[in-house]
């Protein structure tokens, strides 16, 4: 019966490329060129949307919440801050001011949301190190342990963030991941120094997937039945992990959902459930670790669990190549601008956006939901076209600055 | 019960949009005529009193936006971080600029144009010109539409000539906007598009009536003093029936007649084809070339070239040359087999010269009133006009009075008048309500 509770939030906005893809002029500059990919407009109107909806009121209920005893650890994706520097002083103030809180811990991401760890595990240890360090000079608070993207983590990327420094990394605890164990116990690999958190994915998803749905057996869920099912779980601890979008994105305002959080700390007060931050549990754990064996197919939060949720089409498989070939071509050209570009291009959610392809009914529409709704005038086959189209465009413009 | 009135459009109340790919920037924006029909109209509307703004693919080198006529006209250069990378004129990067011209012009019609004018109860008349901007206009109608804006603009897309129709969404196009042409030819060419074009004439500058000086009048008599001094100006174009002007200069000249056709193409090929058709008939050509700007030292570089049965002019032609050239020649050959509207025959009827034009889009002409319509394409046709001008010199100076009188009708006001009052019926068949706009807007 575990006496701990250690919640996680990532904050992320996509850089959304523009549909249909823009030709691009030969000789352009690096700043053009990314005038030509990006749809900064769609890109504003969905972080303004998300802004009102989701960042500002749920800034609030959390900050009203750890003055309650909650605590939380949150990680952003550059991503998003550099969204929120451009779009949303306000909305980073208040994240400021919220990660300021003693109960709130601070952790890495992968900056741009990208898959790199796939292509160049070096760059990955950079990328993470960059990261670091813009997240601490961004929030003001030392940065110990990371996510990585959607939660992945593999044998080899775990070693990468080992050497990366970090102390602890978070996995999400799938059954094909974990084998006979539970996910609510702090874990090792190798005897090497960094910590896994793995995640109860079931516990998370009643909040983050299933709250707002009416056909669910648990729904309408409520805050004590929620603390109830924290307290049976079993173990030394459970770790939660949610989008920071599920609270009024996600799940709207009028499910219920903030009223929900805004009673959770009392209901866990009342069952003596302590809230820890990521370090506090791996503070707190360390000399009662367990051996996890870690999967070399790397393992996510999204779907269920591998990476078919965005390598499982011909579609996103054809991006994934085309990603491969961008990053090639960029190195060739020796310029950083131009290799960064290539950077954002690696996007996760590029490949996220398109899982719909190829599937029906209710699975398509779900997958469906995080397609930008300014590319449906396209159509499927369109929007698959072009998404390909802003790749090629982009490699054939690299030809220019291949000396 | 006194006559209810049509909402009356007055530049108090009424300001323009006017999109285009080309525009006033004679450099780089004017490839065609459409640029000086924009910058024309554009200015026309702004010295009748309406605020105008101008949305074209501008030089990249001048500034983005600027401001003429006390504020009354604004011209926005579009495309310019694009073009920077196609310095060549307006059409090179054309899917590039394409691309931007159609995604970014809507947000600012809406955000910098409509959105303030409607919140000041002032109707927007938008106006697109050419294929290009025609998904433009459809996405300049459904964001208004999406943000509740869309009654508060009149918007119309006009075609010039057919280039590029197979590009056009015809039954969008036409839904979201009503549809104007140059001419009745083009109307009825239109409804092969399943579309019913309001008729627009275009329209020339008050300085095209300015009368040609009297001394240049006489050198050129003098100098060029044939029996027949014929002009044709134009592209290089199949469609101009450049072959059947030179085969009736060279039937008159095997009539034993002194003929001197003055000849000014583009930069088109075809050139070649008529230029060795005119030889194969035993006309003497001369290309003139000279780096000459004064009309003195154009026309004595022509008088050197003699003797000749056609000059091909090599050199830039100014207007006022041009005006002497219309005015001063027996015929000017405006014979085009396919002109949308012809501007080139109403020029030459505003200097006062006489045209011969084709028989489709000049809805300006009257045939032996103010001008001679060809009906065929048989040189002989000319020939037989220019013989009733030869043997008919008082209706000649009849036809020319008359061609002065007529292309009055055709001013730049006169077209606007014409345009505000088809607005105005507009208003009223849309139901667009100017004085709800304070309202509605605010929201």
């Amino acid at each position: 019966m575990p006496n701990d509770l250690v919640v996680y939030t990532v904050v992320h906005q996509p850089r959304r490329v523009k549909l249909p893809a823009q030709p691009i002029p030969e000789g352009i500059s690096a700043e053009d060129l990314e005038k030509c990919i990006f749809d900064e407009r769609i890109n504003r109107f969905y972080f303004e949307k998300v802004s009102r909806t989701c960042y500002l009121p749920a800034i609030t209920m959390f900050k009203s919440m750890l003055e309650k005893g909650f605590k939380l650890s949150i990680g952003f994706s550059f991503s998003f801050i550099r969204q929120a520097e451009m779009w949303g002083q306000d909305v980073l103030q208040g994240f400021k001011e919220l990660v300021s809180h003693p109960n709130v811990e601070l952790v890495c991401v992968e900056p741009y949301h990208s898959f790199i760890f796939l292509f160049d595990i070096e760059m990955f240890i950079e990328r993470m190190q960059w990261a670091r360090n813009y997240l601490e000079k961004t929030f003001g608070k030392k940065v110990n342990v990371t996510d990585t993207t959607e939660m992945y983590l593999s044998n080899d990327v775990y070693f990468a963030l080992n050497k990366a420094g970090f102390t602890g990394v978070l996995m999400d605890g799938r059954p094909w991941v974990m084998g006979w164990r539970d996910p609510t116990h702090l874990y090792n690999h190798a005897d090497k120094s960094l910590k896994v958190l793995t995640r109860h994915y079931q516990l998370s998803d009643d909040v983050g997937y299933r709250f707002s749905n009416t056909g669910w057996s648990g729904w309408p869920l409520l805050a004590n039945s929620y603390a109830h099912w924290l307290k049976e779980a079993g173990g030394d601890f459970v770790f939660i992990g949610w989008d920071f979008e599920t609270f009024g994105e996600h799940h709207r305002e009028d499910s219920g959902i903030f009223w929900f959080m805004g009673s959770f700390p009392e209901e866990l007060s009342w069952r003596n459930i302590n809230c820890l931050t990521i370090s506090e549990a791996i503070e707190k754990y360390k000399n009662t670790t367990y051996d996890l064996p870690l999967p070399e197919f790397g393992s996510t939060w999204a779907g269920s669990g591998g990476m078919e949720f965005f390598l499982g089409n011909s579609a996103q498989l054809a991006i994934y190549q085309l990603m491969h070939n961008l990053l090639s071509k960029a190195r060739l050209t020796n310029k950083p601008e131009l290799l960064d570009i290539a950077l954002w291009l690696l996007q996760s959610d590029n490949l996220h956006l398109i899982q719909w392809y190829g599937k029906y009914g209710d699975e398509a529409e779900v997958s469906a939901y995080f397609t930008p709704k300014e590319w449906w005038h396209l159509g499927p086959d369109r929007i698959i076209w072009e998404q390909q189209q802003v790749y090629k465009n982009v490699i054939q413009a690299l030809d220019y600055h291949v000396s | 019960m006194p006559s209810p009135a049509l909402f009356k459009i007055t530049p108090e109340n009424t300001e323009y949009v006017i999109l285009s790919f080309e525009g006033p920037d004679q450099q780089y924006s004017q490839a065609g005529g459409l640029g000086v029909r924009v910058a024309e109209l554009a200015q026309a509307l702004a010295e009748q009193g309406f605020k105008t703004n101008v949305i074209f693919v501008g030089d990249p080198n001048l500034r983005a936006q600027e401001t003429l006529f006390d504020g009354k006209l604004v011209l926005n250069r579009w495309c310019q971080w694009i073009s920077k990378y196609y310095p060549v004129g307006v059409y090179q990067g054309e899917n590039e600029k394409l691309y931007d011209f159609n995604e970014t012009v809507p947000w600012f019609v809406m955000d910098s144009i409509v959105r303030p004018a409607a919140s000041e109860g002032r109707l927007v008349v938008i106006m697109g010109e050419e294929w290009h901007t025609a998904s433009t206009i459809m996405n300049i109608s459904d964001l208004l539409h999406y943000h509740g804006l869309r009654d508060k603009v009149l918007i119309f897309w006009n075609a010039n000539h057919t280039m590029s129709f197979h590009r056009v969404d015809w039954s969008r196009l036409n839904y979201v906007s009503t549809i104007t042409t140059v001419s009745k030819y083009m109307k009825h060419y239109m409804w092969g598009m399943g579309v019913n074009p309001m008729v627009i004439p275009n329209g020339i500058p008050e300085r095209f009536f300015e009368k040609v000086p009297s001394s240049s009048l006489a050198k050129f008599k003098k100098d060029f003093n044939g029996d027949f001094v014929l002009f044709k100006v134009g592209r290089w174009d199949p469609d101009k029936r450049w072959n059947m002007a030179v085969e009736s200069a060279a039937l008159l000249k095997k009539m034993g007649q002194k003929v001197l056709l003055i000849v000014r193409g583009g930069k088109e090929p075809y050139e070649g084809e008529v230029i060795h058709n005119a030889k194969r008939l035993g006309l003497v050509v001369k290309d003139i070339e000279t780096q000459e700007r004064t009309i003195e030292g154009c026309l004595k570089a022509m008088k050197e070239a003699l003797p000749a049965d056609v000059l091909n002019l090599k050199f830039f032609v100014s207007e006022e040359l041009l005006r002497l050239f219309f005015c001063a020649s027996d015929a000017v050959l405006a014979n085009s087999g396919k002109e949308p509207f012809g501007l080139v025959g109403l020029e030459v009827m505003a200097a006062g010269g006489v045209p011969i034009t084709g028989s489709s889009g000049e809805d300006y002409v009257i045939p032996f009133q103010n001008a001679l319509v060809l009906e065929t394409d048989d040189p002989k046709e000319i020939v037989g006009h220019l013989l009733f001008l030869k043997n008919n010199s008082e209706e000649v100076a009849r036809i020319r009075k008359e061609a002065r009188s007529s292309a009055r009708y055709f001013v730049w006001d006169e077209v606007i008048k014409n345009f505000v009052n088809k607005l105005e019926y507009l208003a009223f068949a849309k139901n667009i309500d100017v004085a709800k706009s304070v309202e509605i807007a605010s929201r």
